[in-house]
């Protein structure tokens, strides 16, 4: 079955009445509106959330090949700083800890819209909050990753 | 409605919308579970810095228990349906597969859960090799 996208094909004498259940002319409005608004969390929220979960799909299946399937059994303090000398895996883990963050983030701020904070002031302030949040959080993991990376 | 928001809010619709009210919401439970863990993941880690490597090594000795592995194995699975069923989202978002919504869905679990198994089968091999009694280790 093929999705119509229905032409207004009847040469009916009515062409002006409206499909079964449609309401007048400025629900139609609202419906695109809202339509629009299903991606509450705006342009970039959008786009940074796509391009992270790229970013993630690739680093995430890196991190746990290595750590997982190549180096099961041997975790350690000493086992994190031999992957943490070399580049690539400097590269993988401080990626990931940004894109984790705010695709995490991110993706927490679409629930809380989906279901609370109707202003715009409010959804800004979340907004700020978490960026605060999540920018201290990526301070904080790479200075605990540090010891590994500057070795 | 016009016609055309008709078309656009139906599309991939008849088989599809039951099990995309399913996919959608473990999607969300998934995604809130790596958000947790994400965090607890940085705490663990950054336990180095704040104590001594014997803290972090402490640590990784608890998650050596095979419930601890199990526990692995169901965060790998929310990783796995998360990022697929993502990729799946995606292809949809270049309105690739869009009329074959259903069948594209499938494809992305079969990847998950074959997946999956390397992961089951090295997470099943390492607690029957490093807890005598396999699985009995977890009473």
């Amino acid at each position: 079955m093929s999705t119509h996208v229905a032409e207004p094909t009847s040469p009916g004498p009515a062409p002006a009445a409206p499909a079964a259940g449609a309401g007048p002319a400025p629900t139609s409005g609202r419906m695109r509106a809202s339509v629009l608004d299903s991606s509450r969390g705006g342009m970039w929220g959008w786009l940074g959330q796509r391009v992270t979960a790229v970013v993630l799909i690739v680093g995430l299946l890196t991190h746990l090949v290595a750590t997982h399937i190549f180096n099961l059994g041997h975790l350690s303090y000493l086992n994190i700083g031999d992957r943490l000398g070399s580049t690539f895996f400097v590269v993988i883990d401080v990626s990931l800890l940004a894109a984790a963050i705010f695709h995490g983030l991110n993706g927490a701020r679409m629930v809380v819209l989906d279901y609370w904070l109707q202003s715009r002031a409010s959804r800004l302030a979340l907004t700020i909050a978490l960026w605060v949040f999540g920018s201290l959080t990526f301070v904080y993991g790479t200075w605990a990753l540090w010891p590994w990376i500057s070795k | 409605m016009s016609p055309v928001d008709a078309a656009a809010t139906n599309v991939g619709a008849g088989n599809w919308k039951g099990l995309g009210m399913w996919a959608w919401l473990l999607f969300r439970i998934a995604g809130i579970v790596l958000v947790l863990y994400l965090f607890a993941h940085i705490g663990v880690i950054s336990s180095a810095r704040w104590s001594s490597r014997h803290t972090l090594n402490s640590a990784f000795t608890l998650f050596d228990h095979p419930l601890f592995v199990l526990l692995d194995l169901l965060l790998v699975w929310a990783v796995l349906f998360h990022a697929l069923n993502g990729v799946r989202i995606l292809l949809m978002d270049f309105g690739l597969g869009i009329h074959r919504h259903k069948a594209v869905f499938v494809v992305c679990m079969a990847v998950a859960v074959v997946s999956l198994g390397f992961f089951a089968l090295k997470a099943f091999s390492y607690i029957a090799a490093h807890h005598a009694g396999g699985l009995g280790g977890l009473i």
